[in-house]
């Protein structure tokens, strides 16, 4: 019997008009997808997005040139000089991310030990040449002060996991 | 000058515009086609497909058109110009001449031959000859894979193909394609058609096809996973365009020949008013429509097949089941004139 | 010979060790801050406690002496605690800054508080807050990060010999510092650096340059003096940005001069990149093509005998060979490697010489200075005799000038005269030595010092089968290279002098100067002269043609020290611009003069050094040299020595275009007091 059963199945194509029934049902439901530059996703207060470098509420800049995101920075993408600033503060001179290299892990984050640079939730910083990509430290420091106020809130909602 | 006129002038103007009352629209379907594909897709795969451009994306298939115009023609330096050249050129002039032949309501035909199928199997066939000179004209081993696949697919295919129709042929009596329509009317409407007795061959011929237009699952001679892109892989801007519309007019054509042979053309499904008020072209094209619905949900649905498995089901199912089916209709078709004593 | 248990591992010291040394011998890691195997022990960090069975209370095993039959556990649970309590303690003060300190990346503290820490702090009050001391332009202080271990104090106390360093105060209220706010006067301040197991003392021009592990490290030689100091560089790309003393007990145990360590910005400033030719007397840039070219065709034209060439201090044995064949092939025998004309010749390789070697300074009883000061030719040769003084039984007397010196010094008189005056000492000491400086060689009658000298040395019993007090103490790294090589007049050549001579009058009309920038560079005349160098000094100000070479820091060259130890510079980065090797250059240049050399690599031109020159093959080694007769005896001229350098920080080309240098020397003149930091507390960043 399980021949004749196998036989007359693949004599009318049943697996096939079930799969073909399954994709028909399928276009009568609603889309999942959202209608990107009109509809954005929710973003966790975690993510890795477009990076940043912070000033404390003084507007002091918060980074101390420890080089610790360039020694663990995996695609070497970090550049970093730094000498004493006239006050004598350790500062960098430069601060540079190759955004073409970095692989968005966050290390840099994870190393900082004065949340200076952070990866903010902006992800949409396509550009039109590969140059505008390789940020300096005026841009980083730019996207800290346009991004504060998400980077702060963020920062604060993940701080009780840390 | 007025019998000059007269004889040849008037009637070049009339076929010319004859032509383009076909070629535009048939242009535009493909178009629309495209969209439509893109679309169908995405609600199998609850996505929204394209909808930036214009409303509800429409005006997609215009902006893909001219983004492909305005794109650099590349030729390849090891390529054989002008057959490269020549293949895509070839391949879109014989999706549009075999329209020719194709009634699309009771007495409006272009050329209303006799042998209008065999003409139409014949004008099909030439098509690998496009996808055969692209692929030795590209030099590229990926083009030439996809076109010796594509050879070998299609003329598998055609033959059971061929014993479809002549199964066909033979219920109709005519190799006039008007005549097949016709002789499918009947009072059941659409339970008249070919497709109900000739059920199997239907499916059989529905499957030949989609390999006959390279269409998923039988798309192995594109074959991304393996031949990058396939036959035209070298291909770019207006000759990749060319390919592109040739490919996408050639489904139409089958979509129409599908629906002359099995679904009875521009009859109604339903053969009694108010439906046979509607005029016979906007059935056909709701036939072809659906066929072509059809080639997207199957598309929708399966996964390539494997080169080994497609011949096998070509050669040692699809063959000996559209013969057998043949000498059953042969043989039944004579039993039944024998016994109802109606002889020719 | 105490025998004691380390671990379950027994071992075997020597008298006197201390428990920690037995613990180190057994192979086992005990942390310390304040021990330092060069210092005195303090015993005041706590830090190297350790279980010894039947104590009542964890040792400090640094201030313990090793016992027989000593049981001691450096990983019992009482050791560790004791570790973990003390580290906590000394957590506890210190500022957790690490990201902002220097010394981040290779601190002690660091790694240590790592290793045997907590892995968290319980203390909740403030940290105490202590005043930046102002210890000069090379050292800077960040005195919160204190730990209180007494290194440095103890440095500058015994080794360097300026005794300006202590600790006021008691408990939390303990401050390092220098009594009164000015900067330290040794030579030997940048080790105080290397010496603070903290960030507390940290080099002030590195401040903020790098970090360890960005830097490539090459082993390699200084040579802005003659002792040789063994150092590692530390570069990234293009820069060397530190030298770091690397241990060599035979040369410089582990420190390392202010200059080898610090004048190293010099390297970067003032380079020559380009060669120049001198177009209507002013320097154009042009393409080492033409350069060269035009050095060939003069040297073409121009008969060898009117042609001369002089090599500088910093100039390595490699170029010194290549030019000696080059100026050979032409038939010239005026070439001399002793820009201030010292009366040194080769003949007798014991005659120019420290025979007794540095490290053999430990062995002597009586040393006699004949017009040196080492304090400033040679930082490390003070830093040893003021080893060997503080062993007790040890006598300095000079001969010259007042010496500011870090040992007590019997002053003998100023002038040559007074070099018999001590004889008797020398005759009762069992390891007698004498010093002869460039005071008083680089003298019209050198040459007669130098034979009175040597039988100075040879009636006082310093030449002995198993001793050779005689000493010579150089000052240019290239010199003893020179000599070896023997470039020096060859027949009937001129020296320095008679070059000088020659070029007024109009007999030398080609004059190749190998970095010597020291000669009087006015004297030269019309004569066309040719510098090969790294740095625009005094010579390439005069010079019609610049051929820019590299520095010792950029290429590979053996250097031969003031003991006759050849050692192997190594490149660390690459010269600067277009400018070369300088072997190279000279190579190229015998090419398109028609004089090919017969070397194509740098292997193939040190086969040819070493198949002459056998001694330089000895690399890293001393190679003992035979007595023989030096010196000339003649008439000395009464007057008093002059001790060559005045300037300690600005000897050569390189020290001369430092900031760094600069602002040392305006301090030690008294011009700038130094930078100070303006009694900043807490961290500043």
């Amino acid at each position: 019997m399980a021949f004749l059963d196998r036989g007359a199945r693949s004599l009318l194509l049943s697996e096939l008009v079930s799969g073909l029934a399954l994709t028909f049902r399928h276009m009568f439901r609603p889309a999942v997808t959202l209608n990107y530059p009109y509809e954005k996703g929710p973003i966790s207060p975690r993510f890795r997005g477009e990076h940043a470098l912070r000033r404390y509420a003084s507007g002091e800049e918060r980074c101390i040139a420890c080089k610790l995101c360039e020694a663990v920075c995996p695609a070497l993408a970090i550049t970093i000089e730094a000498e004493p600033r006239d006050d004598g503060s350790r500062r960098t001179t430069r601060y540079d991310i190759d955004m073409t290299k970095c692989i968005y892990c966050g290390f840099c984050q994870e190393a900082c030990p004065v949340d200076a640079i952070v990866e903010g939730p902006n992800f949409e910083f396509a550009t039109e040449t590969r140059e505008e990509l390789f940020y300096n430290k005026d841009k980083l420091l730019s996207n800290g002060d346009r991004w504060e106020a998400e980077i702060a809130n963020n920062l604060a909602l993940d701080a009780p996991y840390r | 000058m007025a019998n000059l006129l007269n004889n040849y002038l008037l009637p070049l103007i009339i076929i010319v515009l004859e032509i383009l009352a076909i070629v535009v629209p048939l242009l535009v379907a493909v178009a629309y086609l495209t969209y439509f594909e893109r679309k169908v897709l995405a609600a199998a795969q609850l996505r929204k497909g394209p909808n930036v451009v214009g409303p509800f994306g429409l005006l997609q298939p215009l902006a893909d058109g001219l983004k492909l115009m305005m794109k650099e023609t590349v030729i390849p330096s090891g390529a054989n110009r002008v057959v490269f050249i020549a293949a895509p050129i070839l391949t879109f002039t014989l999706s549009l001449i075999a329209w020719a032949v194709i009634p699309i309501q009771a007495g409006v035909v272009l050329a209303d031959i006799n042998v209008g199928i065999l003409y139409l199997f014949a004008i099909s066939s030439l098509g690998v000859y496009g996808i055969i000179m692209a692929g030795w004209s590209s030099n590229s081993k990926y083009a030439f894979l996809g076109a010796l696949r594509s050879a070998a697919q299609m003329v598998s295919y055609e033959v059971s193909m061929g014993f479809v129709i002549v199964t066909v042929l033979l219920c109709a009596g005519s190799l006039n394609l008007s005549a097949i329509v016709n002789s499918q009317a009947g009072s059941y409407g659409l339970l008249n058609w070919y497709w109900l007795p000739l059920l199997p061959m239907f499916v059989v011929f529905f499957i030949s096809v989609l390999a006959e237009t390279n269409r998923s699952p039988f798309d192995l001679p594109e074959g991304e996973s393996e031949l990058v892109a396939g036959f035209f892989v070298e291909y770019s801007a207006m000759t990749f365009a060319l390919f592109f519309l040739g490919e996408y007019g050639n489904m139409i054509l089958m979509s129409a020949m599908t629906s002359i042979l099995f679904l009875g053309g521009w009859l109604s499904p339903l053969p009694f008013a108010p439906f046979t008020w509607i005029p016979g072209f906007v059935w056909l094209f709701a036939k072809i429509a659906f066929v072509l619905f059809c080639f997207l949900w199957v598309r929708a649905t399966f996964p390539r097949f494997r080169y080994d498995q497609l011949m096998r089901l070509g050669w040692k199912v699809f063959l000996p089941l559209s013969l057998g089916w043949l000498v059953l209709t042969a043989g039944v078709l004579t039993a039944i004139r024998t016994w109802s004593g109606t002889g020719g | 010979m105490p025998k004691l248990t380390v671990n379950g591992i027994e071992v075997e010291t020597p008298p006197g060790a201390t428990v920690l040394q037995a613990c180190q011998m057994a192979g086992v890691e005990v942390p310390h801050f304040c021990f330092h195997e060069r210092l005195a022990i303090a015993g005041n960090c706590r830090m190297c406690l350790v279980e010894q069975e039947k104590a009542s209370k964890p040792v400090a095993s640094c201030a313990m002496p090793a016992a027989d039959g000593m049981v001691i556990h450096t990983d019992s649970d009482k050791a560790k605690k004791a570790r973990k309590g003390v580290m906590e303690f000394l957590l506890i003060n210190h500022p957790l800054d690490c990201p902002i300190c220097d010394q981040g990346g290779e601190c002690d503290l660091q790694d240590q508080a790592m290793a045997y820490g907590f892995d968290r702090g319980r203390f909740e009050e403030n940290k105490r807050a202590v005043k930046d001391k102002e210890l000069g332009p090379l050292v800077k202080t960040s005195m919160n990060r204190c730990i209180h271990c007494t290194r440095c104090i103890r440095f500058a106390t015994e080794i360097a010999g300026v005794e300006e360093m202590g600790a006021t105060g008691r408990g939390e209220s303990m401050e390092i510092g220098t009594y009164v706010e000015k900067a330290l006067t040794s030579e030997l301040s940048g080790n105080l650096v290397d010496v603070c197991p903290v960030g507390a003392l940290t080099s002030k021009p590195f401040a903020f340059v790098a970090r360890p592990w960005e830097m490539k490290k090459i082993e390699s030689v200084d040579a802005l003096d003659a002792v040789g100091s063994n150092i590692r560089i530390d570069a990234r790309g293009s820069q060397v940005l530190r030298v770091l003393p690397r241990l060599n007990e035979d040369i410089n145990e582990e420190w390392i001069s202010d200059k080898t360590r610090f004048a190293i910005d010099g390297l970067s400033r003032r380079r020559l990149d380009r060669p120049f030719i001198r177009k209507d007397g002013k320097l154009v840039e042009v393409s080492w093509q033409d350069a060269l070219e035009t050095v060939a065709s003069m040297m073409k034209r121009i008969p060898g005998e009117r042609m001369a060439a002089v090599a500088g201090d910093l100039v390595d044995v490699e170029a010194m060979y290549a030019l000696k064949a080059l100026m050979g092939s032409f038939g010239s025998g005026n070439i001399d490697c002793r820009p201030v004309g010292v009366a040194l010749d080769p003949s007798v390789r014991a005659g120019y010489l420290f025979n007794t070697t540095i490290a053999g300074i430990e062995q002597a009883d009586a040393c006699l200075l004949v017009g040196t000061n080492p304090r400033y030719e040679a930082a490390l040769v003070n830093a040893r005799i003021r080893k060997r003084y503080l062993k007790t039984g040890f006598k300095v007397a000079a001969v010259g000038p007042k010496l500011d010196a870090t040992f007590p010094v019997e002053q003998l008189g100023e002038g040559p005269e007074a070099i018999d005056r001590w004889t008797e000492t020398l005759k009762a000491a069992k390891n007698p030595m004498v010093i002869i400086g460039q005071g008083a060689l680089a003298r019209p009658d050198g040459a007669a010092i130098l034979a009175r000298v040597r039988k100075l040395a040879e009636e006082t019993g310093m030449i002995r089968e198993d001793w050779n007090g005689f000493n010579v103490l150089h000052t240019a790294a290239a010199q003893v290279g020179g000599l070896d090589l023997g470039f020096v007049p060859g027949k009937g050549g001129r020296d320095t002098a008679a070059i000088l001579k020659g070029c007024e009058a109009g007999e030398i009309e080609l004059v190749y100067l190998l970095g010597a920038d020291e000669i009087d560079t006015s004297r030269l005349g019309k004569a066309f002269v040719v510098y090969q160098g790294h740095h625009g000094d005094a010579g390439a100000k005069r010079a019609d043609v610049i051929l820019p070479g590299a520095a010792y820091t950029e290429k590979d060259a053996i250097y031969v020290n003031t003991e006759g130890r050849p050692q192997l510079a190594r490149r660390a980065v690459f010269p600067p611009g277009d400018a070369r090797e300088d072997w190279k250059i000279l190579r190229a240049l015998s090419d398109m003069a028609g004089k090919k050399l017969p070397f194509d690599s740098l292997p193939q031109l040190r086969k040819q050094i070493v198949e002459a020159h056998p001694v330089i093959g000895a690399v890293d080694a001393v190679t003992p040299a035979a007595w023989g007769n030096f010196g000339k005896e003649g008439p000395v001229d009464p007057a008093a020595f002059v001790y060559p350098i005045e300037d300690f920080y600005r000897t050569d080309a390189i020290g001369r275009a430092s900031p760094t240098m600069a602002e040392c020397a305006a301090v030690k003149a008294g011009v700038a007091p130094g930078t100070p930091m303006g009694g900043k507390t807490g961290t500043h960043g």
